[in-house]
């Protein structure tokens, strides 16, 4: 096996006034493992790098002990520094000996050169013990399936296939355009729902790139990232197929608002996508029409704001107005959610177009009047404290978008989670359409109730995100981490000492843990792909069967016991 | 100096947070005992209980295992389960005789420097007052 | 290995904040090249500054940090901190682009943190960066300079210096994302909420700064004129905001913000009494109204719905007076508060850049008009979850060429 090479930084005196580096550096070089040590004033400044590749090239060694700062300090620039200078960093290990020693105990210069001593011998413990895990590089297919085709789903695959990656686009219904087909304007434009997605479901039915498979579900998804086995249930029976990566884009649906406020049994209570059906029929409503926010939102059953009603209801109260002259809208609301600029200049224009306003208490919500019909409705005006009386010819309830069975059902399939409404959760917050299992991506209402706009944001930040993997023929499952560079390794489990009792699938929180059937015994078997080299498995195992070669039990063992050994 | 001095302290940092926070504290210079040695992990959930036994058995006299917050784990919260399960490994140093009260897990974010410094501190004064470690060693040597 | 290596881009991205870094990592990880242009010493911007995130109440650098740092690590992204561009020129393909390099005292490239600086600065002018910054440098600025250069003589790596000149660099690009984030507003115009009259009078950011575990108070909650512990705190939201005199627009993050900040008092300190004072509770991400939740369930904090009319600090300085409407208990208050948050005043930075050759065409209310690419607050008033989205579809937008 090569040898070691240790170089110790001086850091300008930072280290070496409380270190005593020059009976470090003997101490290190009587290890046989060791080949050479080498005292340096830096290793950070511009040309450090490149020195230290010439005396690595010179001096033949495999690995490399670097006793300097913490890895948050300067160590940063040093590893950049010869990762550019083509080092394997998978053979450099860094011990702290500034911001972990000599700056914390200067006052102990003893007690200080021991611990420096000792921490060094820890971490050379790592390079004379520590195995590499075997790398697999994965097989991409470069292909991709996306479920759902309204806005955000055909947002992700008109992305996909603008950077050349063949898409199968899969839905439900027998046409593209989820919930937007019934919408005949999309806040805060002036544009029809089907106008706004025109240009996306031409490119679905033109592009040879993407396949719609209509009135189809996805009957199964197994596998992981690079390689899904995809079983579709559509018309013609069942088809399968594989895709490199998933897309979810299956929507969200709107609440029935079944019992609140008269719905169902007055024929004049609405719900505000019915209203839009109205609308799409050409029937503007005429009289006093009363709309009523956070129907079954906000509330302790869904405590939750759903984010469109607020604009929807502007929306359409401004097209009453505009389009039946002599109609009035109120809107009573608890709180009117119009966050940023569009939106909120959007409730400027309600306000000046003359919707009016009443704010009431969710402890006394508005009770409606009538027989058979509603012929007004009843609010406590929380702003002015008085109890208002509103003709109203017509009431409609703003109710929220809840989560779609179907979409936790297919969450379970691909082993995402799903937050505790029932939309799925993504790994938060700098990576929003990510899910815990790579190669899975979120978007649109499934994740979290969106407007149109920001659903096909979501499905075009899919669609880049799939690419950037989808993009290349193999990748190594060792860079397949969130975390810069390379992951630590991943965990193996020796078949051999396994006794699956199922510890590690229990503990593992990214699902790389599997049981196997191997002849009359089930043993564990990790995914590469999806293990984070977090240790938790290694750690509940009650045999050493699961280990991380980088930090395997005997790592950890002679660093335990080299922590306080004695230095002569 | 014995290599079972009374006072070895044995970290254990996840990288996320409490190695940051001694990160911190370095670049404050804050005078610390010089009696504690430091494994980074990438996760608190790759303590095993087993280690810690080692390391007792190697001359620390405590053993500190030190992640983020419940909740602000990178890997999903497997610092959580790891934690509870050290937790239990308390009961079982106290029928060692090894005393659970040397087994510390600590909780903080990459912020809190401070804080980080005050729980070595605390644990080096806590570590330094329990009977020596010695006495526990010859006992054990004397039931083999 | 890339499959498609022929249609390679070189984007540059004007900011590296939350959206700028996310959308340099979905372009560099589709294959292609990106100048990443920063402002300031360090990439993450202002939300990596921020204490805490909501609605996790975990520290809000960790996480872009690892971002941060794949930035650095990638071949495909030139890192170019301490950089302003100072003007675009449209060629027949892409364009060219004027960068100015700033010259700093402290060489971030020599700079080891030593702190030798500070112990010979007789003035107090050398002080380490704020907690997080990679690299963690020292800075040598302030009008107290006492141009002693005893910090010259001392730098053992000859990081300081004090005759550099700035330096012009030029940059190609075939496409550009505007991602520079948002800006503090002064609120000196707006007389009535008292900003600058007294230094318990704080904006958010300045009060997320002054609470900060990593900062001055390592977390505690004191008042900034005595650092003594302040019996109340008002949050004032909508400061400026949703003002047509200042700013119009709603900012977007400021009543999560406040709701964060005002638990994070009540948890390091429960007997400081805390009152926000908002206008609509704009609480719509995921969990985020159940965050918001947590105060209307007795946790010690009052929501009050409304505005203030005047904050005005008491004679003697010993507090603040501050007269607001409830308006849904439908009374008129004059309560003396130990401390005042401001919490709105943020607007896109594009809005105060005054060349316009230095910046793509702004709307009325100066975030960036449609015709350019641009993402998170400078396009629309966004949160970090929001601005890695748009982040991403910007970088696909400039890798199909479809606006």
């Amino acid at each position: 096996m090569k040898k070691i090479g240790v170089f110790l930084c001086n850091c300008f005196g930072e280290i070496g006034r409380t270190v005593d580096l020059e009976s470090i550096r003997k101490r290190l070089a009587s290890d046989p493992s060791v080949g050479f040590v080498a005292l340096r004033e830096s290793l950070c400044m511009p040309g450090d790098a490149a020195e230290v590749r010439a005396t690595l090239r010179e001096r033949g060694v495999g690995r490399v002990l670097l006793g300097a700062c913490s890895p948050y300090g300067r160590m940063e620039t040093v590893r950049l520094g010869l990762a550019k200078e083509g080092v394997d960093m998978r053979k450099v290990r860094g011990a702290d000996l500034r911001e972990g020693c000599a700056w914390i105990h200067g006052k102990n210069p003893a007690g200080a050169t021991r611990k420096a001593a000792n921490q060094l011998d820890m971490e050379l413990a790592r390079l004379q013990n520590g195995q590499d895990s075997m790398d697999i590089d994965i097989r991409v297919r470069s292909e991709a399936l996306v479920i759902g085709a309204g806005p955000a789903g055909l947002a992700a695959a008109c992305g996909l296939a603008g950077m050349g990656i063949p898409v199968h686009l899969v839905d439900r219904g027998s046409a593209p355009g989820g919930l937007l087909n019934v919408v005949t304007k999309v806040y805060p434009t002036e544009v029809s729902g089907p106008a706004k997605i025109k240009s996306l479901v031409e490119m679905t039915g033109s592009s040879p790139l993407i396949r719609f498979y209509g009135k189809t579900k996805v009957a199964s998804v197994k596998g992981y990232a690079g390689d899904f086995k995809v079983a579709l249930a559509g018309p013609e029976g069942n088809t399968s197929l594989r895709a490199g990566a998933v897309v979810l884009a299956t929507g969200a649906r709107l609440l029935f608002p079944r019992g609140l406020y008269g719905y169902g049994k007055m024929k004049n209570v609405i719900t505000q996508m019915e209203m839009e059906r109205q609308f799409a029929a050409g029937n503007v409503a005429c009289g006093n029409a009363v709309f009523i926010q956070c129907v079954g939102a906000r509330c302790a059953e869904r405590p939750y704001c759903s984010t469109i009603c607020c604009p929807l209801s502007l929306k359409n109260a401004m097209r009453i107005l505009d389009e039946a002259p002599g109609s009035t809208v109120t809107i009573l609301h608890r709180d009117i959610m119009t966050p940023g600029s569009t939106l909120e200049a959007y409730y400027r224009k309600a306000l000046h177009r003359g919707v009016r306003f009443v704010r009431f208490d969710a402890q006394r919500p508005p009770e409606i009047r009538g027989n058979g019909l509603v012929s007004g409705v009843e609010v406590f005006d929380v702003l002015s404290g008085v109890t208002r009386s509103i003709e109203a010819d017509l009431l409609v309830l703003s109710t929220p978008l809840v989560a779609d069975p179907e979409s936790a059902a297919l969450a379970r399939m691909l082993e995402i989670p799903v937050d505790r409404h029932g939309f799925i959760a993504e790994v938060y917050p700098v990576h929003p359409v990510e899910t815990r299992n790579d190669g899975v991506f979120i978007c649109g209402t499934a994740r979290w109730p969106a407007s149109s706009d920001q659903a096909i944001a979501q499905g075009e930040a899919a669609a880049v995100k799939a690419a950037s993997f989808l993009g290349k023929e193999t990748v190594p499952a060792l860079t397949m981490s969130r975390v810069p560079g390379t992951k630590l390794g991943h965990a193996e489990a020796n078949a051999e000492a396994c006794t699956g009792c199922g510890n590690c699938v229990a503990v593992c929180p990214y699902r790389a843990c599997k049981l196997q059937r191997v002849g009359q015994r089930s043993v564990s078997r990790v995914i590469k792909v999806r293990c984070k080299a977090c240790g938790s498995c290694m750690s509940v195992c009650p045999n050493g069967a699961m280990q991380i070669p980088e930090q395997n039990y005997r790592v950890t063992g002679a660093m335990i016991r080299r922590a306080f050994r004695e230095v002569r | 100096m014995s290599p079972v001095a009374d006072t070895n302290i044995l970290v254990f940092a996840c990288r996320w947070c409490g190695l940051i926070g001694a990160d911190g504290a370095g670049r404050r210079r804050t005078e610390l005992p010089a009696s504690f040695r430091v494994i980074p992990v990438e996760c608190a959930g790759y303590v095993e209980p087993d280690a810690v036994i080692r390391a007792f058995a190697s001359g620390a006299a405590g053993v500190a295992v030190l992640g983020c917050h419940v909740g602000g784990c990178r890997f999903n919260d497997a610092n959580h389960p790891a934690l509870k399960r050290l937790e239990l490994l308390r009961t079982l140093l106290d029928t060692t005789g090894i005393g659970g009260d040397r087994l510390l897990l600590g909780f903080g974010t990459a912020h809190e420097h401070h804080q980080w410094a005050d729980t070595i501190r605390d644990f080096h004064r806590h570590v330094e007052g329990l009977p020596s470690m010695e006495s526990w060693m010859t006992s054990v040597a004397g039931d083999r | 290995m890339q499959k498609k290596a022929d249609q390679k881009k070189t984007v540059l991205v004007v900011g590296g904040g939350v959206a700028g870094i996310s959308a340099a990592l979905d372009l560099a990880g589709n294959g292609h090249r990106v100048h990443l242009v920063e402002r300031g010493h360090d990439l993450g911007g202002q939300v990596a500054r921020l204490d805490k995130f909501y609605p996790t109440d975990h520290c809000a650098f960790c996480p872009l940090w690892t971002e941060i740092r794949r930035c650095k690590e990638s071949e495909a992204i030139a890192v170019h901190t301490l950089a302003r561009v100072e003007s675009l020129e449209m060629r027949e393909q892409g364009y060219r682009i004027a960068v100015v390099k700033s010259a700093p005292v402290v060489d971030p490239e020599l700079c080891i943190n030593c702190g030798r600086c500070e112990a010979a600065c007789p003035k107090g002018v050398a002080r380490p960066i704020w907690e997080h910054a990679y690299p963690p440098v020292y800075l040598i600025e302030g009008a107290h300079c006492g141009d002693c250069r005893s910090c010259v003589e001392v730098c053992p790596t000859k990081a300081i210096a004090f005759d550099r000149e700035e330096r012009p660099i030029e940059l190609d690009a075939d496409e550009v994302i505007w991602a520079a984030g948002f800006e503090e507003v002064s609120l000196e115009p707006l007389k009535e909420y008292g900003w600058g009259t007294h230094p318990d009078i704080l904006t958010s950011l300045e009060f997320e700064a002054w609470k900060a575990e990593a900062g001055e108070n390592r977390g505690k909650i004191l008042r900034r004129s005595d650092r003594s512990v302040p019996r109340s705190i008002l949050f004032v939201q909508c400061a400026g905001a949703r003002d047509l005199r200042l700013l119009p627009h709603c900012s977007a993050v400021c009543c999560m913000h406040a709701l964060k900040q005002a638990q994070w008092v009540k948890r390091r300190n429960p007997s400081i009494d805390c009152v926000i004072l908002y206008t609509d509770l704009r609480a719509v991400g995921r969990d985020y109204y159940e965050y918001a939740l947590r105060d209307f369930n007795g946790n010690g904090i009052r929501l009050v719905r409304g505005r203030s009319s005047l904050i005005t600090p008491l004679p003697g300085g010993d507090g603040i007076a501050v007269k607001y409407e409830d308006t849904l208990a439908g009374t008129r208050e004059i309560r003396r508060f130990d401390m005042v948050i401001l919490n709105g005043n943020l607007r896109p930075s594009l809005a105060s850049k005054p060349a316009p050759a230095s910046r793509p065409e702004l709307d009325g209310e100066g975030f960036v008009a449609p015709a350019s690419v641009s993402c998170g607050f400078v396009m629309e008033p966004a949160d970090v979850t929001e601005s890695a989205i748009q982040a991403a579809s910007a970088a696909l937008r400039t890798i199909t060429g479809k606006n």
